[in-house]
């Protein structure tokens, strides 16, 4: 059940996300990447508590990656302190994200990895399913939901609230540790 | 016309017994045909192509595989191709072009068996009489066709080549057939334009020979929700979209004095149509009610007839031991054929148990038949119109192992086995708190090991709350009035009406459909014309303010700004695009007849009207969104919309997607994204409803339109997401169109842009409508 996707009758494949067991593999994915993003979905505080939504946002300082919140969270993410961060309908993102052409928020082009995290979980699928098939070679998407993101091109793996931000937790000290 | 001839001597011959038939008269109407009469699937291909240049697909594939001919299974995944040469793009637009069949076909089958039915029963020449204030009754027949449909006779013709085409669509979809995306995605908008062909005629024959009302705005109200039925009464339900056999349930119990002695309430757009044909009927709400309404075995008798209805609702109708009467050819649902039997042996039979269900396919005798059940069945079915008591639930949580295969079936991945955890305790309101967010399709019941009735325990725990569910919506209206469409036309063309947001489609919600009640709450409060449709018209009556009154007893039912316009059922969504036609003919006197391209472009670039469909489910309403995009109006879907597998995309920094030629001098001009997407799949309501007022712009604005659009557009982001939009240089093309409450702000934003003002001109995408070419 661990690498199954959470979601019943949401059957995937041929092509199915890598499951990552351990977090420090998950952080020696993020900083590996050069251009990495992570794209922070509406459910985020349905889901998430305070402190790994906290985590989340070092995890990204930690490698520089852009931050992008969709589905108009934004004012909740300032009563978090958090400034610098881009927001943008999810949809729009993804149909960029799958472009090579590209320029990137910042101008300096596409990114190579994007992470997602606080989506439906139906939603996110389909978005990292039509990355999966249409974005350029070299891109890649790490899902770090508490559950399997069969589309993803890598993915944690269904487990409990609490456990995942334990996991959360240790991606972030692993990234610090360096 | 037939002319019969005994005996014609002519000097080459002598005839007997000669017998013409002359078909259809070529009817006098003064406008000229346009050029695409009955257009076939490539005739609007050039324009299809146009709006696909600028609104790409994006797919989002639900399934890696194509298993669709015996080569398969094909892995398609990224570059693959499949047996037949298929990749990916193809197939996931092949896919969404099956589902448009799927749903043209539908509304069409629905048109036909009216319109057949009808003849029979009125005769050929009934005529399409829609009110004195409906000149204009049929303009999606006449865009297309180039038809103008004086009787009910007439409509024959047009689902001919409706049917027609829907077949050619249909064969383009075998393996080996069509093998491009674009192309597959212009068959996609042919089918969507057949649909609203087929629904125009659907209504439009009803309304005629029912009598509905007639672009009445002030349709009066109908009671709606679980607590409107007197449960003193024998209760017969109505379950589906073609309105025929409950017509002929209401009509039987009108001439047989019955009609304060049995309640008749409904279910999905029959429920809409029998409040337009009888202001006894009521209206239980959406297709989320089925299994709420059915399990707290309140009917005793149902009725169903086509489209949406659960397809175990025998099963559902066996537990409360109400007999099922099917009344549609294309739901047969395994029931005895009784159409040619003695109306007494059915009732007998239905009575007494010995079927549970049967199929009728006469209406003469679904009215009788109904009526007799329900009043015969009433008082022996006392005990099952009640739900299980507290300590019964409480004895039924027990038998949770807390697997949690309810929570991963749940579309909405609700949090039922915490709230089975708290119902063991005999703490029932988190099973009362699912009801708001729950669509009550079942799926948690099919997945649970223990076989608990989660649906009925969750009805019951709501029981309360249920009783009071006594809602008003105003009954649908049909079509817009001409004379409506002359009053806000300019207002609409200009922008100085903000825009026109269309509530639509199913109830298939994701947060639940209050989202849809402060969507469009809002959107009245700021003056747009919100116009609602089927599913969605009902969960906007769902809900009151703190004085006790719904939308609809709030707002005027006038095609006018801030007011909400209650079209009717499924097949009334015609009238939504409809009104839009009726803008650029009435008020604009483009011409219409078989006029397509220009009308569609005449809308793209100033009939700002965007749909809403927030709970889109169905194949109809895939087919439904997609006569909206090719007559260029966008269409934004809640999340779960996401799974119609692709979404058409602008990409507003690209320039060179963005221009349009003036009309007046043929230059070509940029005007911006308007409007920046044709479908589009939002997360939140607060995304959709800060989307959909930037949808409403067009590049034929005005300054002052233009103005009223970016304050309400700048005004909700700011209210949703904090600040000022960062796009907002893309849509002021002069310093005039900057709201002057706003003015400091956006000249600041300008400023960092590097903004330059633009043209505005005479938009059009069509070449062929540049009336003075640029030497």
């Amino acid at each position: 059940m661990k690498f199954e996707p959470y979601q019943t009758a949401e059957i995937p494949g041929p092509l199915k996300a890598i499951p990552i067991e351990r977090p420090q593999t998950v952080a020696g994915i993020i900083r590996n990447a050069k251009r990495p993003i992570v794209i922070i979905g509406s459910k985020i505080f349905d889901v998430a508590p305070e402190r790994t939504i906290r985590d989340i946002i070092e995890i990204s300082r930690e490698v520089g990656a852009e931050i992008v919140v969709t589905g108009g969270i934004n004012r909740k993410f300032e009563e978090l302190g958090v400034k610098e961060f881009r927001s943008m309908p999810a949809m729009e993102l993804a149909d960029r994200l799958r472009d090579p052409g590209w320029k990137g928020f910042d101008g300096k082009g596409n990114y190579d990895l994007a992470i997602f995290v606080g989506f439906r979980y139906y939603y996110a699928w389909l978005i990292l399913s039509g990355l999966k098939h249409f974005s350029p070679d070299g891109f890649r998407t790490l899902s770090i939901e508490p559950y399997y993101q069969p589309h993803a091109t890598f993915s944690l793996y269904n487990m409990k609230i609490d456990a995942w931000a334990d996991y959360i937790s240790s991606i972030k000290e692993s990234l610090k540790r360096g | 016309m037939t002319l019969k001839i005994g005996e014609l001597k002519t000097d080459v011959a002598t005839f007997r017994n000669l017998e013409i038939v002359l078909g259809r008269v070529e009817e006098e109407w003064e406008e000229p045909l346009g050029p695409t009469p009955m257009p076939s699937i490539t005739s609007l291909r050039k324009w299809d192509y146009k709006l696909l240049s600028r609104y790409k697909p994006f797919y989002l594939p639900f399934c890696d595989l194509c298993c669709l001919c015996t080569f398969g299974k094909c892995d398609l995944t990224k570059d693959k191709k499949g047996a037949c040469g298929i990749k990916m793009d193809a197939q996931q637009s092949r896919i969404v072009l099956l589902a448009c069949c799927i749903g043209a076909a539908t509304h069409t089958g629905h048109a036909r068996e009216i319109v057949e039915f009808l003849i029979e029963r009125f005769g050929r020449d009934y005529p399409l009489d829609l009110g004195d204030q409906v000149a204009l009754e049929a303009p999606n027949i006449r865009l297309v066709t180039g038809i103008k449909p004086r009787t009910i006779g007439d409509l024959e013709e047009v689902l001919d080549y409706v049917e027609e085409q829907i077949a050619h669509l249909l064969a383009s979809t075998h393996t080996g057939q069509e093998g491009n995306n674009l192309d597959f995605e212009s068959k996609v908008f042919h089918a969507g334009m057949l649909d609203h062909v087929a629904m125009e005629v659907a209504d439009i024959a009803q309304i005629a020979a029912f009598n509905f009302p007639k672009g009445d705005p002030e349709a009066p109200l109908a009671q709606l929700g679980l607590g409107v039925v007197d449960l003193s009464k024998p209760v017969i339900l109505v379950i589906g979209h073609n309105v025929i056999p409950s017509v002929y349930i209401v009509d039987y119990l009108n001439e047989t004095g019955l009609k304060d002695e049995v309640e008749v309430c409904g279910l999905c757009c029959t429920a809409h149509d029998i409040t337009r044909y009888s202001d006894r009927a009521k209206i239980i709400g959406p297709i989320s009610w089925e299994l709420r309404f059915i399990r707290t075995g309140v009917p005793d008798v149902i009725v169903v007839d086509e489209q949406c209805i659960r397809t175990d609702v025998l099963d559902e109708a066996m537990k409360i031991n109400a007999p099922l009467i099917a009344a549609s050819e294309k739901a047969c649902r395994g029931l005895p054929d009784r159409s040619n039997d003695p109306v007494e042996e059915i009732v007998e039979d239905l009575v007494s148990g010995r079927q549970k269900g049967v199929l009728i396919l006469d209406m003469d005798k679904i009215g009788e038949v109904a009526a007799k059940v329900a009043i015969r069945l009433a008082p022996k079915r006392k005990k099952f119109k009640a739900l299980p008591s507290v300590e019964e639930i409480v004895e039924e949580a027990k038998k949770c192992r807390n697997c949690g295969f309810c929570q991963k079936a749940c579309p909405n991945s609700l949090p039922i086995p915490e709230a089975m955890a708290r119902a063991k305790e005999g703490d029932l309101s988190k099973l009362a708190d699912l009801y708001d967010y729950c669509i009550a399709c079942g799926r948690c019941e099919s997945a649970c090991p223990s076989g608990i009735n989660i649906i009925t325990m969750m009805v019951k725990s709501s029981e309360r709350r249920i009783k009071n569910e006594i809602f008003n919506v105003r009954v649908g209206r049909g079509p817009i009035q001409d004379t409506e469409i002359r009053d806000v036309g300019r207002s609409i063309v200009l922008g100085e009406i903000p825009g026109i947001i269309a509530f639509v489609g199913c109830a298939n919600y994701a947060d639940g459909g209050h989202e849809l009640v402060e969507m469009a709450e809002e959107f009245l409060k700021r003056k747009y014309i919100v116009v609602v449709s089927g599913c969605a018209a009902m969960t906007i009556g769902m809900y009151k303010n703190e004085e006790g009154k719904t939308l609809y007893e709030l707002y005027p039912g006038n095609f006018d700004a801030g007011c909400l316009v209650n079209v009717g059922s499924c097949v009334s969504n015609s009238h939504i695009s409809g009104a839009a036609i009726k803008i650029a003919n009435i008020f604009a006197k483009r011409p219409l007849r078989a006029n397509y391209m220009e009308i569609a472009d005449y809308i793209l670039n100033r009939v700002g009207a965007v749909g809403i469909a927030w709970g889109a489910m169905s194949q109809k309403a895939a087919a439904i969104a997609s006569g909206f995009w090719r007559l260029g109006v966008p269409v934004i879907v809640g999340p779960h919309g996401a799974k119609y597998r692709r979404m058409l995309l602008g990409r507003k920094e690209r320039k060179e997607d963005w221009y349009v030629y003036d009309a007046r001098t043929g230059k070509k001009v940029y005007v911006g994204p308007v409007p920046e997407h044709l479908f589009y799949a939002a997360e939140t309501k607060e995304e959709a409803m800060v989307m959909a007022a930037k949808l409403c712009m067009r590049a034929n604005d005005t300054t002052k339109g233009r103005a009223i659009k970016l304050t309400h557009y700048i005004d909700l982001y700011k209210k949703f997401y904090g600040k000022m939009p960062d796009d907002i240089h893309l849509f002021v093309r002069r310093l005039a169109d900057i709201p002057i409450t706003m003015k400091d702000e956006i000249l600041a934003e300008l400023k960092k842009k590097g903004w330059k003002e633009t043209e505005i001109p005479d938009p059009t995408l069509i070449e062929e409508l540049v009336r003075v070419k640029e030497e």
